[in-house]
Order: structure tokens, then sequence, then C-alpha cells
């Protein structure tokens, strides 16, 4: 991961960019904040079946440019069974639907709702396209796990941590 | 205006309330918090937020005119002062993350006002609020109402 450089047949290879240190270690300074922080994760998104809530976190973080959480989640995704596909045609999910499920669809939908809430509201046939895939304490946690992944995206942008070393279960 | 739903994870909410709690002692400007929260909840139209937290403001004997104020804080001259400009600066910036990042000058100006452990703070407080701005708007918890 840490050596990053493109072949081609002809040409000697070009080094990538260099990488960038984080702004801030922000667990270090504020370590109660973190372990909270850790226990809402682990709190949100019970119940959800894996592959959803992987697909949440993906697109939250990719609204939010969140470079550190897409290198976790994608990974994580990936260990957990997702296909690359699906990870890489999410971006443009609405115009890839076949690859999802419609009730994977509704959550992607209410994700990007609740994640770009600057433009306004979460709009009544979002919440209910969500609502009629699942059920009460589902819908709960799922709005749950995108509150979450928010929060950890703010951390990752603001602190601008380094993506590209996450091991899958390294938090676990 | 009804809620569309009052359910919570209970070990979410006693989590987050955590999280923000930690952050406020950490920051320790329980004034400035306020500020923070009243505008991230004013940028994501969060009611509920707004009600709560420009109350606990006037309860702390906040100035009504830096609370009418803060939407415009930019163009208030001195109704703010550099520290709580820095803040506010560095709040719409991590607020507003779909729009594009973090700019290096929003955090430098944040950096040179708090210190690293303040400032690690002061995210956790950004990132708290933008959570339950979430959690009530897309539960679309009215103003007012008790705690949910």
């Amino acid at each position: 991961m840490t050596t990053h450089t493109t072949t081609d047949a002809n040409t000697t290879p070009e080094p990538f960019a260099a990488e960038h240190a984080p702004r801030l270690e922000w667990a270090k300074h504020a370590p109660e904040v973190w372990k909270a922080m850790l226990r809402l994760e682990k709190a949100a998104g019970q119940g959800l079946e894996p592959k959803v809530r992987e697909l949440v976190k993906i697109r939250a973080s990719q609204l939010n440019h969140c470079a550190f959480c897409l290198d976790m989640h994608t990974k994580d995704a990936l260990a957990a069974g997702e296909s690359v596909e699906r990870i890489v045609q999410l971006a443009a999910w609405e115009e890839s639907r076949h690859f999802y499920t419609e009730r994977e669809l509704a959550a992607i939908e209410l994700t990007e709702a609740v994640t770009v809430l600057t433009d306004g509201f979460v709009p009544d046939a979002v919440y209910e396209r969500a609502a009629a895939h699942f059920d009460e304490p589902e819908l709960a946690q799922l709005i749950a796990a995108i509150t979450v992944i928010n929060a950890w995206n703010r951390f990752g942008v603001s602190c601008r941590l380094t993506p590209g070393h996450y091991t899958p279960g390294q938090y676990a | 205006m009804t809620p569309r739903t009052t359910r919570l994870d209970a070990e979410v909410r006693t989590a987050l309330r955590a999280v923000g709690a930690a952050a406020k002692r950490g920051l320790g400007d329980a004034g400035l918090a306020e500020l923070v929260q009243v505008r991230a909840s004013q940028l994501n139209h969060c009611a509920y937020c707004l009600d709560m937290h420009l109350g606990i403001a006037r309860e702390q004997g906040v100035d009504g005119r830096r609370l009418d104020l803060l939407a415009a804080w930019e163009e208030a001259g001195e109704v703010f002062d550099a520290r709580e400009r820095a803040a506010l600066a560095l709040t719409e910036a991590v607020t507003v993350l779909t729009e594009g990042f973090v700019p290096d000058a929003v955090y430098e100006e944040a950096a040179r006002h708090f210190d690293a452990g303040e400032l690690a703070h002061l995210i956790g407080l950004i990132s708290a609020i933008n959570g339950w701005n979430r959690l009530m708007v897309a539960r679309r918890i009215p103003a007012g109402g008790t705690a949910w």
C-alpha cells in the first residue's frame, strides 16, 4: 500500500504523488470522544444486514468525500463478500439500479437525503420508500447508521486522515 | 406536525449524548459550544435542534443580538471575535462536506485560536451536532418536543 506506482509496457514507472500526513490525530487528543464514538458505532446499525450497512457507509463517504472512510468501508465490504461491480456502480446507482435490490436502493436513497441536509430536509417520498422496505426498528437503525458514518466522515475529512493503510478487522 | 417516527435505539441515544458531552467538556467554552451547535443546526435546517440550542444560549445569557446575527456572522463585524469566527468558519466547512473538503485556510485559522486538544473536541462537537441534526430531521421531530 505504501509504494504506489503505475506501469506501462514501454515507459519507466511514474511514481504517484506523495502521501499526506493527517492534520490532527484527533483520537489521541480527544480520547473520551473517541471512546464514545466507538460505542456509538457499535450501537448503530445493529440488526441491519452487513451488505446494506456497508453500501450506506460507502455512499455517505462518497458524498462527503472522506478518503479514509472510503478506504475502510470498500475494504470491509469486499471482505464481507460484496462485489467490486456493486461498489464501483454505487456512485451512479440511479443509472444502475439493476445491480441492487429495491430494499438496498431505498436505503441508498435515504442515505443521500440524510447526508445532504444542507440542501433541505428529507423528502416524504424518500422516507416513505425506506419505510416500505424497512420496519420501524430497522428504519431507526438505518437512520442511526447513516448518522454515525456522517460523523466519522467529519472526523476523517476535518483531520485529513490518510487513506490506504486500513486492513479489514483492524478496529474490531 | 407529527414526527415520522420517534423510535431511536436507546444505546445510540446514550452514546451520541456521550460524544457531545465529552466534546463540550474538552472544548471548555460553553458559550461557544452553543454558537457552534446553533450554526450547524441552521445549515442543516433542524428545527428541533435550533429550538433547543437557542433556548440554552438564552438561558446562558448570550446577548440576543449575537443570536440574531449568527446566520450572518461573516458580515456582523465585531459582534463575534476572531476566535469565535474561526470556530464558526470551521463549523460551516465541516458541516457542508458535500461541497468539498475543509479548506486549509479555514483549518489553519482554527488551529491558530485553538490548541490541538481544543480543536479535536471542537471537531467532535461539530460532528455530534451534525449527528443530532440528522436524527431529528430524518424522523421529523418537531421543535419544542420533549426529549425524543
